[in-house]
This record gives structure tokens, C-alpha cells and sequence, in this order.
């Protein structure tokens, strides 16, 4: 157990650093197959070697740190927003067993934690003295902001029924059925507010490669920027597996097919939830900045309000209450 | 709204079907036969008649002749035939405009090099270049009334 608790970090980090490497030649072969083209194909077989070959270029790269830059935000910024990201995980439940804090409040947590990458991300933004990464990190910001309040709200009608903000709670009292059946309404509300969360199209107008050139790591190279880049893939990692959990049932079998391990099936249903956001991204284009903020408070918000109601409601209803 | 789930539809279905990229330098594209491609130049068919410099407006050919080595026969054979494809703009007329189809347009077109040296070709380079050699070289007359270079 106490080897565990100073190993199962390390394993942890190692097996993101492996997910987010094969994440990224996924996201960049599923979006050559949507574009009937057949993405990195060049490097190693099936371009396996592909992002390895990209990390290695940036890890060579010079680090350089802009002359007018604020050089130790501009050194700090990479951390506060990667740290968060790799923290947050610890209260996911991959299966019953494999959690690394099992506290009571570890929806709270996640939320809590997550959303100071922004600060990370603005720091950078302001650090880097650049007009460019300034608008993208205050995009970022102001984004970042408004959606987080119905990502949280859309997520109170799960806590409403199962009265716990413990992931593990949730993840038992699915049993029956998800909670993306009676919680159809907030699932949805929760994959727009991630997506938007995460920065991915289309809600990716932090970063906007043909308005901002990149965002908020404009003046980043190098390793710094490979920081960047792994803290909004290990999101990627956190959302999925926070919307596995909270929508999906976790390691919960479907049809009562225990014999497959737990952990599979977390990873079956985790691995089609980001296959849906790279399908998204894919799909769709970037909203206009005006729509964005609209979006969230006109449309999101108040039907994440609504959906509490309704939860509330339906708690009352003696045919409806068992699934509330 | 349902343009969105419409959408992520034909994304969707897109995904099964054939790609249309081409896996071009490691497999050749096929080009059409007409195609106006590196000259291949045979000595042996060449008259000496100096035409293809005089009309290639670029002036990217440098041609000389010499008499015939065999007292026996009369007129020149060829002794220098170069093409500077740095400036050559392969428009066809060279060999369009030779009598005895001796400089004749192949389908190769891959003239990248390092070194803009090995962009001027000789006689020996260009006899040499006889991979894919055009057909039909003929344009002003129909296929098959005129012999055209084997």
C-alpha cells in the first residue's frame, strides 16, 4: 500500500504521457478518415511513431523566452497550468479498487482544481507580452469562466440523486440505469460546457489558428509548449473519464456482463467518449466570440437551471422518483 | 439542431469511405500519354538540321554537329547535345518541330535536385532517359498515319 501510494503517481503519469501521445495520432487519423484521407501514415508503421517524432522535435527545439517577456511568469505559467490537470485525476474511480483519493467531496474537488489551469493559461497569455496571446488568454479566461458555471450546474441534478458528491457514489448508483437516461438533458449541457471547457472545437476560439494564430502559447516553444499541450490532452483524459463516471456508469457493466473486467469496460466507454470529441471537432466550426458568451449564459445556463427543477420535481412523482 | 446530429452523420459515414489521397512518392502517378514530360534524345535519328534550337524560345538547347566519320556517306552526325533544364520550360515544341521524332517527350517530370548543375542535361544523360517514352508524338497528324519514335 505504501509503495502504491508513491508508485501509482508515477504508472499513472507514464500511462498518461502514453495516452496522450497515441491520443493525439488518434485525433489526427480520425480526422483524416472523416477527410477520406488516411492521416500520419509516414512514420513507423501505421505513423505510430508519429507524435513520439513530433515530442522529440519540441524537446530539441531552442527554449526561448521572449526579450520583453515577464520571465519568471512566463517559466511559472506552463506549471500552474499543467499541475491542476495531473492533480484532478486522482479522485477519478477507474474501477472500484483503482482510485488514488477516495474523498467525499471529489466532484467538488475536481471542479475546484480544474479550473485554475485558467490562471496558468492567463499568466502565459500576459507573460508573453504579445498582443496575440493576450486576446486568446482572455478569450481563454472569459470562456473558461462562463462555461464552467453550467458545466457545474448541469452536474447538480446527479448530486440531487444520489445525494454525494463522492464519484464513487455516483458510480454505484447507476446501477440500475445511467444517469444519461433520466439525465439526458444535463448530459448534453455537460458535453457542450466540456467541450468548451477543454478548449476544443467548436469552442476552440482561444485558441483560433486563423484569427489568434495560436492563442495564449503564441511566444512558446519548445518544451514549455509541449507543457501546454499535454495539460489540455490530460483534460481530455479528466473530462472523459469525469463524463464516463458522472453519465456513463464508470466500470459498470452493461447487460450484466460482469465477466469482462471492470476496467475495460471504463476504458470502452471512456475511449468512445473521446472518440466523440475528436468526431465533433471534426465536425464542427468555430462559433463567432459574440455567440459564445450568448450561448452560455442565454442557452446553457438557464437550461442547466431548468434541469434542476425538473430533478426536483421528478424526486416527488412516485413513478418517476426511483430513477431520481 | 438536427443539423448538427446531420452532420456528425456525413462525418460519420465519411469515415468507411475509399480514401482519395494518392501515396505518391512511393507509388508514380499515372500521367496521360501526351503529357509534356523530360526529353529523351536518340543520336542515332538526329540530322543535324538545328531546328529544335532555333525554335525552342528559351534557347535552353546547345547543339553541335559534326561531318559523318564514314567518308561514305554525306551530312553531319550529332556531337554535342545539351538541355539546360534550368530554364527549359518543356512547352513541346523541340520536339514537335524535329523531323525524325530523334528528340521525342517522355512522362517522367521529376527534375528536383540539390544542385542546380545537375539541371543541365547532356546527350549521354538524355539518351538515357528512355523510361516511359511518350507515343504519341505526332500532335498535328491522327494516331497512326505517322510512324512516331518507338
Amino acid at each position: 500500500m505504501d509503495l502504491f501510494f508513491y508508485l501509482g503517481p508515477i504508472i499513472l503519469m507514464l500511462l498518461l504521457l502514453g495516452f496522450v501521445t497515441y491520443a493525439i495520432l488518434f485525433e489526427r487519423k480520425v480526422i483524416g478518415w472523416i477527410q477520406n484521407r488516411p492521416g500520419p501514415n509516414q512514420v513507423g508503421p501505421w505513423g505510430l511513431f508519429q507524435t513520439i517524432a513530433d515530442v522529440a522535435k519540441l524537446l530539441l527545439k531552442e527554449d526561448i523566452v521572449p526579450g520583453k517577456a515577464d520571465r519568471a511568469l512566463f517559466k511559472l505559467a506552463p506549471i500552474i497550468a499543467f499541475v491542476p490537470a495531473f492533480a484532478i485525476l486522482a479522485v477519478i474511480p477507474f474501477t472500484e479498487s483503482w482510485q488514488f483519493g477516495d474523498f467525499a467531496v471529489g466532484l467538488l474537488y475536481y471542479i475546484a482544481i480544474s479550473s485554475i489551469t485558467i490562471i496558468g493559461i492567463l499568466t502565459g497569455a500576459w507573460a508573453s507580452n504579445n498582443k496575440y496571446s493576450l486576446l486568446g488568454g482572455m478569450r481563454s479566461a472569459a470562456q473558461m469562466i462562463s462555461y464552467e458555471i453550467p458545466l457545474v450546474l448541469s452536474v447538480v441534478g446527479i448530486v440531487m440523486t444520489t445525494g454525494s458528491l463522492d464519484l464513487n457514489d455516483i458510480v454505484l448508483a447507476q446501477k440500475k440505469v445511467w444517469f444519461i437516461v433520466p439525465q439526458f438533458l444535463a448530459f448534453l449541457i455537460f458535453l457542450i460546457a466540456s467541450l468548451a471547457e477543454l478548449n476544443r472545437t467548436p469552442f476552440d476560439l482561444p485558441e483560433a489558428e486563423s484569427e489568434l494564430v495560436a492563442g495564449y502559447h503564441v511566444e512558446y516553444t519548445g518544451f514549455r509548449f509541449a507543457f501546454f499541450m499535454l495539460a489540455e490532452y490530460v483534460y481530455v483524459f479528466a473530462m472523459a473519464s469525469l463524463t464516463t463516471c458522472l453519465f456513463l456508469g464508470g466500470w459498470l457493466p452493461l447487460f450484466g456482463l460482469t465477466m469482462i473486467p471492470g476496467i475495460l469496460w471504463f476504458l470502452l466507454k471512456f475511449s468512445l467518449v473521446v472518440f466523440s470529441l475528436f468526431w465533433i471537432r471534426a465536425t464542427m466550426p468555430r462559433l463567432r466570440v459574440d455567440q459564445l458568451m450568448q450561448f452560455a449564459w442565454k442557452v446553457l445556463l438557464p437550461l442547466s437551471l431548468l434541469n434542476i427543477f425538473l430533478t426536483a420535481i421528478f424526486k416527488e412523482i412516485p413513478v418517476l422518483s426511483s430513477f431520481y | 439542431m438536427f443539423g448538427l446530429l446531420k452532420g456528425l452523420g456525413v462525418t460519420l459515414k465519411n469515415m468507411t469511405k475509399p480514401k482519395v489521397t494518392y501515396n505518391y512518392p512511393a507509388e508514380p502517378i499515372p500521367v496521360p500519354d501526351r503529357f509534356r514530360g523530360i526529353q529523351h534524345f536518340d543520336a542515332e535519328k538526329c540530322i543535324v538540321c538545328n531546328q529544335c534550337a532555333l525554335v525552342c524560345p528559351t534557347d535552353c538547347i546547345t547543339l553541335t554537329g559534326k561531318r559523318n566519320p564514314d567518308p561514305e556517306k554525306k551530312g553531319k552526325v550529332i556531337e554535342i547535345y545539351d538541355i539546360n533544364f534550368e530554364i527549359c520550360i518543356l512547352c513541346d515544341l523541340c520536339t514537335e518541330v524535329c523531323p525524325t521524332e530523334a528528340i521525342v517527350m517522355t512522362n517522367n517530370f521529376e527534375l528536383a535536385t540539390y544542385s542546380r548543375d545537375d539541371l543541365f542535361k547532356n546527350m549521354q544523360w538524355l539518351h538515357d532517359n528512355n523510361q516511359n517514352i511518350r507515343q504519341e508524338n505526332m500532335s498535328s497528324k491522327p494516331p497512326g498515319a505517322a510512324g512516331g519514335a518507338k
